[in-house]
C-alpha cells in the first residue's frame, strides 16, 4: 500500500499536534471547573497528566516514496511502526475528588495557555524549517 | 471539545454569575423595603443557586441558576410605633437582609466572574497562537 502522507504527518507535526489536542481538551476541562466554582456537589476535574508514549499512538510516520515501477527502491526514511492514531477523545478525565479551588484553578489555566504557546510556537518553528530547506535563498 | 466550546462553558459561568449579582442587587435595594400595612411580611432575602448540567451540543458540564430559594431566617424586629406597618404593640418587621453578608456575597460573586473572564482570556490567546501558525 502506498503511504500518502501529508506535510502535517510529520513525526515532530504529529507530536506537536497531539500535545496541542490535550492542551485543548485540558482547557476545555478547566473551563469546566471554573464555571462551576460555586455549583454545589461538584468536583473538580482534571486532565490525565500529558504521556508522550500514551498519545503517540504512532500511526505510519515513517516517509516512502511512491514506488511506480518494479525495481524502485522504496525510499523509506524510519521504519513504520503500524499503529492507530487515537482520535481527540483519547484523553480521559479523572475526578480529582476535591472541590474547586479558583486559585488552583487559575493557575492552570495560565500553564496550560503557556505549554500551549510553546507547542504552537515549535510548531511554527518547524514550520519555519521546512521553508528554509525548500527555499533557494536559504 | 475544541477551544470555541470552553469559551461556550465560560460563558455560561459569566452568566450565572451575573444572575447572582442581580439577586444580590435585588437584596441589597430591598434591605429596607418593610410592608406598608400592619403586620405585612417585609422583603425577604432571596439566595441564589448554581446547578450543572451536561451540555450536549458543547459537550461539557455548563452551569446555571438553579431555582431561587428564600431566606428563611427570621425577620428582624424593630419599635417604631408611627410606621404604617407597625403592628399593635409598635413594633416594625424588618428585612432579614444583611448588608454585610451581601456585601461579602457581591465580592464572591465578582471574583468568580473575574476568573470566567481570565479562562476567556486565555482561552482566546490559545486561539489566536493558533491562528498564528499560518501567519508564520
Amino acid at each position: 500500500m502506498v503511504n500518502r502522507m501529508a506535510l502535517t504527518d510529520l513525526p515532530v507535526f504529529q507530536a506537536l499536534k497531539s500535545k496541542m489536542q490535550w492542551h485543548q481538551t485540558r482547557q476545555g476541562v478547566l473551563a469546566e471547573n471554573i464555571a462551576n466554582a460555586d455549583t454545589p456537589k461538584y468536583r473538580a476535574k482534571e486532565l490525565k497528566s500529558y504521556a508522550f508514549s500514551d498519545h503517540i499512538g504512532a500511526s505510519s510516520f515513517g516517509i516512502e516514496a511512491e514506488v511506480t515501477k518494479a525495481g524502485h527502491i522504496s525510499g523509506t526514511i524510519s521504519a513504520s511502526s503500524k499503529g492507530k492514531l487515537d482520535k481527540q477523545n483519547m484523553f480521559e478525565t479523572t475526578p480529582s475528588g476535591n472541590n474547586v479551588v479558583l486559585e488552583e484553578q487559575m493557575m492552570k489555566v495560565t500553564e496550560n495557555q503557556m505549554d500551549f504557546q510553546a507547542a504552537s510556537t515549535l510548531y511554527s518553528k518547524s514550520l519555519g524549517l521546512i521553508r528554509t530547506a525548500l527555499s533557494k535563498s536559504a | 471539545m475544541d477551544l470555541i466550546k470552553s469559551l461556550f462553558v465560560s460563558a455560561s459561568g459569566l452568566k450565572a454569575q451575573n444572575g447572582r449579582m442581580r439577586i444580590i442587587a435585588e437584596n441589597v435595594a430591598n434591605a429596607d423595603s418593610t410592608g406598608r400595612t400592619p403586620g405585612e411580611d417585609p422583603y425577604r432575602r432571596k439566595i441564589a443557586t448554581f446547578k450543572s448540567h451536561f451540555d450536549k451540543e458543547v459537550g461539557g458540564e455548563m452551569v446555571q441558576l438553579g431555582k431561587l430559594s428564600e431566606d428563611t431566617t427570621p425577620f428582624e424586629v424593630r419599635y417604631e410605633p408611627g410606621h404604617p406597618a407597625a403592628d399593635e404593640k409598635g413594633y416594625v418587621k424588618a428585612p432579614n437582609v444583611n448588608t454585610l453578608v451581601e456585601t461579602v456575597d457581591m465580592r464572591e460573586a465578582q471574583r468568580s466572574y473575574e476568573a470566567n473572564l481570565n479562562v476567556i482570556e486565555a482561552t482566546r490567546r490559545m486561539v489566536q497562537k493558533t491562528i498564528d501558525i499560518l501567519r508564520a
